[in-house]
């Protein structure tokens, strides 16, 4: 898909500098959502064209997170970013349906090629890596120091007490995962066969109680309006 | 009778506490931000005192929907 010249890495808008600007020309179709249904020549058009921007927004995305990958070279963001690319033009077309025009159609299609280019380098990140699902080891620092060191010292305390009590070990294990140890949420959908949206509810959750476990200690004043979960959310 | 110190990842630092006990009220699902995220930058992008207290807390309780909307942000500030 695409006719972008892969030895070509500033095809891709790649250079010393990061990606080009996305530029949005004149030949983009005025109805996206006809042109790319149907059949003919300017579905290929649109398909191509599409591509192309979906093409651009990957790489961006890729190139913001360079750092993560053992080999960000032109040629390997440009490889990256048409497999991103390709992924997302299929999610893309599945949902096209539900394109209603509150946004320009290039906006909507590139979160597409985001999500599916950020989520790739994550699991590359971590290919290598194991994601230890860990419960009750988490320890408060020790605080012997300035006051401000032991207020903090003991807020951690009451909070990995409330950790021990409050949350389940699913929300303790996933809350650690993320919010402790730093594993990407959709690193560790992918492990654990989750979903990114089920993980943040997860810890979202966990928040809550956690939250509520240290008002009621008197560590944290609720400033908040009480949360409210709607029902049938996931 | 000794102690053993903890690991330097076994112990909570502040990042870790701030991010365990951040409020994450009004809730809203990374897929429901997913749907909302373009027009939310676009409308960022136009307006950037545009508030959306959903989007706002829900992108500072996720890191991973943050990046993608700084991402999709700065393409639309390369576009216009």
């Amino acid at each position: 898909m695409g006719t972008l010249n892969r030895d070509d890495p500033t095809s891709l808008g790649l250079s010393g500098e990061g990606p080009r600007p996305v530029r949005i020309g004149h030949d983009e179709p005025e109805d996206w959502v006809a042109a790319l249904s149907e059949p003919g020549a300017a579905q290929d058009a649109a398909m191509r064209r599409l591509h192309a921007l979906m093409v651009r927004a990957a790489a961006h995305q890729i190139w913001r997170m360079r750092a993560a990958l053992a080999d960000a070279s032109p040629h390997a963001v440009d490889d990256l970013a048409n497999q991103a690319a390709d992924e997302a033009m299929t999610a893309l077309l599945g949902k096209l349906h539900t394109f209603e025009g509150r946004s320009r159609f290039s906006t909507w299609a590139f979160k597409f090629a985001i999500l599916q280019a950020a989520t790739e380098v994550r699991r590359i990140q971590w290919q290598h890596r194991e994601v230890e699902l860990r419960d009750l080891e988490v320890e408060a620092p020790a605080h012997d120091g300035p006051d401000h060191a032991a207020e903090a010292g003991e807020l951690a305390a009451a909070l990995t007490e409330a950790m021990r009590t409050a949350l389940t070990p699913h929300q303790r294990r996933v809350a650690i995962a993320l919010l402790v140890d730093g594993v990407p949420i959709d690193v560790l959908a992918d492990r654990l066969g989750s979903t990114r949206g089920a993980l943040y509810k997860t810890v979202h959750d966990a928040r809550v109680r956690l939250r509520a476990a240290l008002v009621a200690t008197g560590h944290l004043t609720d400033t908040s309006p009480t949360p409210t979960t709607p029902a049938g959310t996931p | 009778m000794s102690t053993t110190a903890p690991q330097p990842d076994r112990v909570l630092t502040p990042a870790a506490v701030d991010a365990l006990l951040l409020d994450t009220t009004p809730w809203l699902s990374c897929e429901d931000c997913f749907e909302r995220m373009d027009t939310y930058v676009e409308a960022l992008a136009d307006d950037p005192s545009h508030r959306d207290p959903a989007m706002s807390v829900h992108l500072r309780g996720c890191p991973a929907c943050a990046e993608e909307a700084d991402t999709l942000l700065e393409l639309l500030h390369d576009r216009d």
